[in-house]
């Protein structure tokens, strides 16, 4: 099978005030088969949501994508002209933002801005694209979709806003949903009901996704592959069940300790410290040579801090960029 | 609901003022351009309704004017021969709201005329003048508000929208049009133009030049309010959805800078009024004999005038309850329209 999106040496680096400019991206790699979910998991600053707004190239005005390709069905989107993007963006690639409470505008009711989002791409008639909202607002809202239409998004909760952003994101029947941390600001219940809701139009759209959280658990049983990134480079890419249950690069492993354990299977109510990882990831503290992960790594080695890592293939489409593995 | 009261207040007081205004031929008893060349700087004339003798009469009635004895400009009142006020009189005719003709005025009298705000030196009412005078001095501040306003929104969204070279070179534009003293500039401006143009051509120069200085100002604060508009996260994710520049401005950005444009319309209104009266005033504005608030009030440059005959000031008058109109409507608006920038104290908190 062909990939739907295939994201090459990616760079991107923001200049912040005078010549000083950072690498938020270096050298990202990966691919995204068609009906694929792949999750990406890093930290605050690690790159997530600067990998989601340069693949549709929204950066803020001071980013700049300095290398690389992004192929998107065999199309480089980083040649692509103004107004060609603005067709894709919505059409066929949906850029899902993590705070449904402002990403909707506040003055207009749920059903004219999924209809907005059908106008700006279909040529159909007025009363069609209304029919396809009504459609498209039912699948998103079997029971009350009608009162949700006509609501103001300050009527809604927290769920039925990123419902209702779902359903301006899969109007137009897009073969990729980038979702940057969609259900950050939702309680577990409704982050459950999205995750599910999602996986539904996975299956029935037969949409491929482009899913970035800062939470393993929500993960596991919904993305197929997983990316962890780190300091804006990938760090471990393979099947979300491999990478999951026995994570190999020494960075996931840290996270994944530094989660809390669920009291019941401890056993043990005595306050217990959660383990964190030391240091600190913000961009002045990486360093600028050797492996960024290493000021903080529990297994550094000489190597470590004279140069990057190479990617190693640990078998089953599962890469590690670690020189324990050989790198 | 509080809310809306004053502001519907505001917009009442407006409206009345601005309709006696545009119904001037209604409203003043004579054609303004009129003269009469007998009777010369008349002194107002009251109206009354007890006669000397002391008997009550329902119709108001002024008394005829003649001169004091022993003098060429002073008048006091004849007892002897009063003018009866008759309602929606057949009068001089005139075009209301400048296409429906009619002659019917809502006062006027039989034989001697009666001038409510006197006369001036060529024996015109200073009444119908001062109303007929309203209709261009509040439309040069109507049009050019909306000219200052039109160029600051568009100025403004391009610089706060596209920024970058574009942001830099508009905003040093408007900078210099701040320090630009205007009033030099429309000298000059009026210099390069021949010594007479006719009213129209004066008027369309007028209402340009203040509409095209003025724009600065709006301009910045529209880019203020654009800049933040457009960092909002639901134009970003509408742009995420492929929306065009074009849209975003005319859906999501545009829309944010109305309650700055309606606020300094209702500030810009009344400063281009005065300034309309300014030019008038100097001579630079809409020449004689067409009335306007400035060229009412520019006879009180002969210092003769100016002592003798008070009543030629009253024009000046006209204007406070505009100005205090619009600068009500002004205030509440922004308090309506941006109630989080007010501080409201409760009546009980401290400090």
């Amino acid at each position: 099978m062909v990939p739907i999106l295939e994201v090459q040496d990616l760079h991107v680096s923001y200049r912040s005030s005078g010549e000083a400019s950072y690498a938020a991206l270096a050298g990202v790699n990966f691919h995204l088969m068609p009906n694929e979910i792949l999750g990406v998991l890093g930290e605050s600053g690690s790159g997530k949501s600067t990998l989601a707004t340069s693949l549709l190239k929204l950066l803020p005005s001071n980013g700049n994508i300095s290398r690389g390709s992004i192929l998107f069905e065999g199309k480089d989107l980083l040649c692509a002209p103004a107004g060609e993007l603005e067709q894709i963006r919505g059409k066929r690639i949906s850029l899902v933002y993590q705070e449904p409470s402002v990403a909707l505008h506040p003055a207009l009711r749920a059903s004219e801005q999924v209809f907005q989002v059908l106008a700006a791409h279909e040529s159909a008639g007025k009363s069609a694209l209304r029919q396809k909202t009504r459609q498209v607002l039912a699948s998103l809202f079997p029971k009350e979709a009608d009162r949700i239409s006509n609501s103001y998004p300050h009527q809604l909760s927290g769920g039925q806003r990123q419902r209702v952003l779902i359903a301006q994101a899969i109007a137009c029947g897009p073969s990729l949903l980038i979702a940057d941390e969609p259900t950050a600001s939702l309680d577990s219940t409704t982050q459950k009901e999205i995750l599910g809701v999602m996986r539904t139009l996975r299956d029935e759209l037969g949409l491929a996704m482009i899913f970035i959280t800062h939470n393993p658990a929500l993960l596991a049983g919904f993305a197929d592959r997983v990316l962890v990134l780190y300091g804006g480079r990938v760090a471990e890419l393979g099947l979300a069940r491999t990478v999951l249950s026995s994570p190999k690069h020494p960075y996931t492993r840290a996270l994944f300790q530094s989660m809390p354990q669920i009291l019941e299977n401890t056993r043990d109510t005595r306050k217990t410290k959660l383990p964190v990882i030391a240091g600190d990831s913000s961009a002045a503290q990486l360093p600028l040579e050797g492996c960024v992960f290493e000021p903080r790594c529990p297994d550094r080695m000489e190597d470590c801090r004279e140069r990057e890592p190479a990617v190693v293939n640990l078998g089953e489409s599962h890469t590690v960029s670690c020189f324990k593995y050989g790198g | 609901m509080t809310m809306r009261r004053p502001l519907a207040k505001w917009l009442v007081i407006l409206g009345v003022l601005h309709a006696i205004v545009v119904c001037a031929g209604f409203f003043a008893p004579y054609d303004p351009i009129e003269q009469d060349r007998k009777n010369p700087y008349l002194p107002p004339m009251p109206l009354h309704l007890l006669d000397a003798q002391g008997h009550l009469h329902l119709r108001p009635f002024a008394y005829a004017l003649k001169l004091r004895e022993g003098t060429f400009d002073q008048y006091e009142q004849d007892t002897s021969q009063s003018v009866p006020m008759k309602f929606f009189r057949s009068g001089a005719g005139y075009r209301l709201l400048g296409f429906l003709p009619s002659r019917i005025h809502l006062f006027g009298s039989e034989d001697a005329r009666i001038c409510l705000l006197g006369t001036d030196a060529y024996g015109r009412d200073q009444f119908s003048r001062l109303l007929y005078g309203g209709q261009i001095s509040l439309l040069a501040g109507l049009l050019g508000a909306g000219c200052t306003l039109s160029i600051g929104l568009c100025v403004g969204a391009a610089a706060g929208y596209f920024g970058g070279w574009r942001d830099d070179a508009l905003m040093r534009v408007a900078e210099l049009f701040l320090a630009l003293p205007w009033l030099y500039l429309l000298f000059a401006l009026r210099a390069f133009l021949p010594l007479s143009v006719s009213p129209l051509k004066a008027f369309f120069l007028i209402v340009a030049v203040i509409g095209a200085v003025g724009w600065a100002r709006p301009a910045r604060l529209v880019r203020g309010v654009v800049l933040s508009a457009k960092e909002r996260d639901f134009v970003r994710a509408a742009r995420g959805f492929g929306a065009t520049d074009s849209y975003l401005l005319r859906r999501h950005i545009l829309p944010e800078t109305s309650s700055v444009l309606l606020t300094q319309a209702a500030i810009l209104i009344p400063q281009y009024v005065l300034a309309e009266m300014t030019l008038s005033f100097l001579g630079l504005g809409v020449p004689e004999p067409a009335p306007s608030w400035g060229n009412l009030l520019s006879n009180l440059q002969q210092y003769s005038v100016l002592v003798s005959y008070w009543w030629m000031y009253l024009p000046a008058l006209a204007m406070v309850p505009f100005f205090l109109g619009y600068l009500g409507l002004a205030s509440s608006l922004q308090e309506r329209l941006e109630p989080y920038k007010i501080e409201r104290r409760s009546p009980g908190s401290l400090a």
